[in-house]
């Protein structure tokens, strides 16, 4: 019981929560509103802003939403996920000419 | 009614069935383009176009959706040490190059031949680089599969070991997942190849990631993942291009980023559970299977260009029919793949933890 409440204590549920408030208001007001702001976000030219910030803005709330859902229920990554470098392909090796020297007998 | 009018564009209506579709669909997508670097949109343009939404909308929604889609997954794979940033930068600005030229082409013939050859052409172009492509990648997944050589390191393909030993003075950058110096010059048509077939079929993945796998030299998962940073540069840009003639519809890209932000991590978390070749073997069975789905449309196109005997309605309706249910078929194989890959990947590691703790307590 104790060790259930300690792993659940772990777990970002306040972060998961919190991003996920964020991201539900956002997606409220965008169909809340959504005549209002297709209207605005298709306008064209410098507007085109528009769609991109939004896009961006969700990827930050509802992108950390999502990454901290799938942790809280416990599917994360492989701990011992490491990825190995290849051995290093051998570069041709340059050839300096040498240079000509002159050694003159005093 | 919501409908508005801009520019000649009309925007459709949403019900919950297409919320809960266009949502579906994003999950799947999201979770392969998660691990193999791309995919999806290639059920999500036609998808949406099956809702009514037109077509030049659909691929805009579909291009401002992909961006931030593949913003998180990047970020999530860099965790794991997957991606190489400066490659995918590079690689993405001359993807960008591509994207408009083949943008271009699109109109050219579209203003030529109407929306039959326009049709046909993205048709042609699916079966010809699929054919060749997908072959090439799922059979070389099966040479490690088949005779149970995955666990062995993965070899820089022949041609890579090429790529990589050209010297040529002021073009030599260093790339952290080829471990070597490659010139730009090959970079160039690589990253324009894949931009041209990302504004053709939408998935400029099909060839940017076996690029980077088989021409340059990178690990497959670094290959993967390193695709990502290329649709974040490539799906940027051209949103900003459809954006600018208000062709967004900024309600379906956040619904399909809802699910696909889900599918996405999920997917790159499964990269973390499985062997290299996995990545190989999705990607080559998306692609066959996809070969088959856009093969079965081309005589409807030809019917269409009175290029052979006209089909009947019927006909047509079946093969259109046939041809998009294969198309989901493939993103459900895909994903199914995925999910059982990471599924016996977690059990794997569990009883390995399990029989790491026995082994401690049996000491003590």
């Amino acid at each position: 019981m104790a060790a259930d409440y300690n792993r659940l204590m772990k777990k970002p549920v306040g972060k998961m929560v919190a991003f996920g408030i964020f991201s539900a208001i956002i997606y409220g007001a965008l169909f809340s509103y959504q005549s209002l702001i297709t209207a605005y976000f298709t306008r064209g030219a410098l507007y085109a802003v528009l769609p991109i910030a939004g896009a961006f803005a969700l990827s930050y709330f509802h992108g950390h939403f999502t990454g901290y859902f799938w942790t809280v229920l416990g599917i994360e990554a492989k701990k011992t996920a490491v990825v190995r470098p290849r051995p290093e392909v051998r570069q041709p090796v340059r050839r300096e000419s040498p240079q000509p020297r002159l050694r003159a007998k005093l | 009614m919501q409908d508005v009018i801009h520019a000649g564009v009309k925007f459709i209506e949403l019900n919950y069935m297409n919320v809960l579709y266009l949502f579906a669909v994003g999950f799947v997508g999201g979770l392969v383009s998660g691990f193999i670097g791309s995919g999806g949109a290639f059920v999500l343009t036609p998808g949406m176009m099956s809702l009514g939404v037109p077509g030049l909308v659909a691929v805009a929604t579909n291009m401002c959706h992909k961006f931030p889609k593949a913003l998180v997954g990047a970020v999530k794979r860099a965790k794991y040490g997957q991606v190489d940033v400066k490659l995918g930068v590079i690689f993405g600005i001359f993807a960008e190059a591509g994207v408009m030229y083949g943008a271009h082409i699109q109109e050219n013939i579209k203003r030529a031949f109407g929306d039959a050859g326009s049709n046909l052409y993205v048709s042609a172009a699916f079966v010809l680089i699929l054919g060749t492509v997908g072959t090439f990648v799922l059979r070389d997944a099966l040479k490690t599969y088949r005779p149970g050589n995955t666990d062995q390191e993965e070899k820089v393909s022949g041609i890579a070991r090429w790529v990589q030993s050209i010297n040529i003075p002021g073009t030599m950058v260093y790339f952290k997942s080829l471990k070597a110096k490659v010139s730009i010059l090959f970079i160039i048509p690589l990253g324009f190849a894949t931009g041209m077939l990302a504004a053709t079929i939408a998935v400029g993945g099909f060839i940017g990631v076996p690029s980077l796998i088989y021409i340059l030299g990178a690990p497959s998962l670094m290959g993967s993942a390193t695709e990502l940073v290329v649709a974040f540069v490539m799906g940027l840009g051209g949103s900003f291009k459809y954006a600018l003639h208000g062709f967004v519809d900024f309600r379906l890209t956040a619904i399909i980023l809802a699910g696909s932000l889900f599918g996405i991590q999920l997917g790159a978390m499964g990269t973390t559970y499985v062997k290299p070749f996995m990545i190989k073997l999705v990607m080559g069975l998306i692609m066959v299977i996809v070969l088959f789905s856009r093969a079965l449309m081309i005589p409807v196109y030809l019917s269409q260009l009175s290029l052979m005997h006209t089909l009947n309605e019927t006909t047509v309706k079946i093969l259109s029919g046939a041809s998009f249910a294969i198309m989901v078929f493939a993103l459900l194989m895909g994903a199914l793949v995925i999910l059982r890959a990471m599924w016996r990947g977690r059990r794997a590691e569990r009883e390995m933890v399990g029989e790491a703790a026995t082994e401690v307590l049996d000491r003590a």
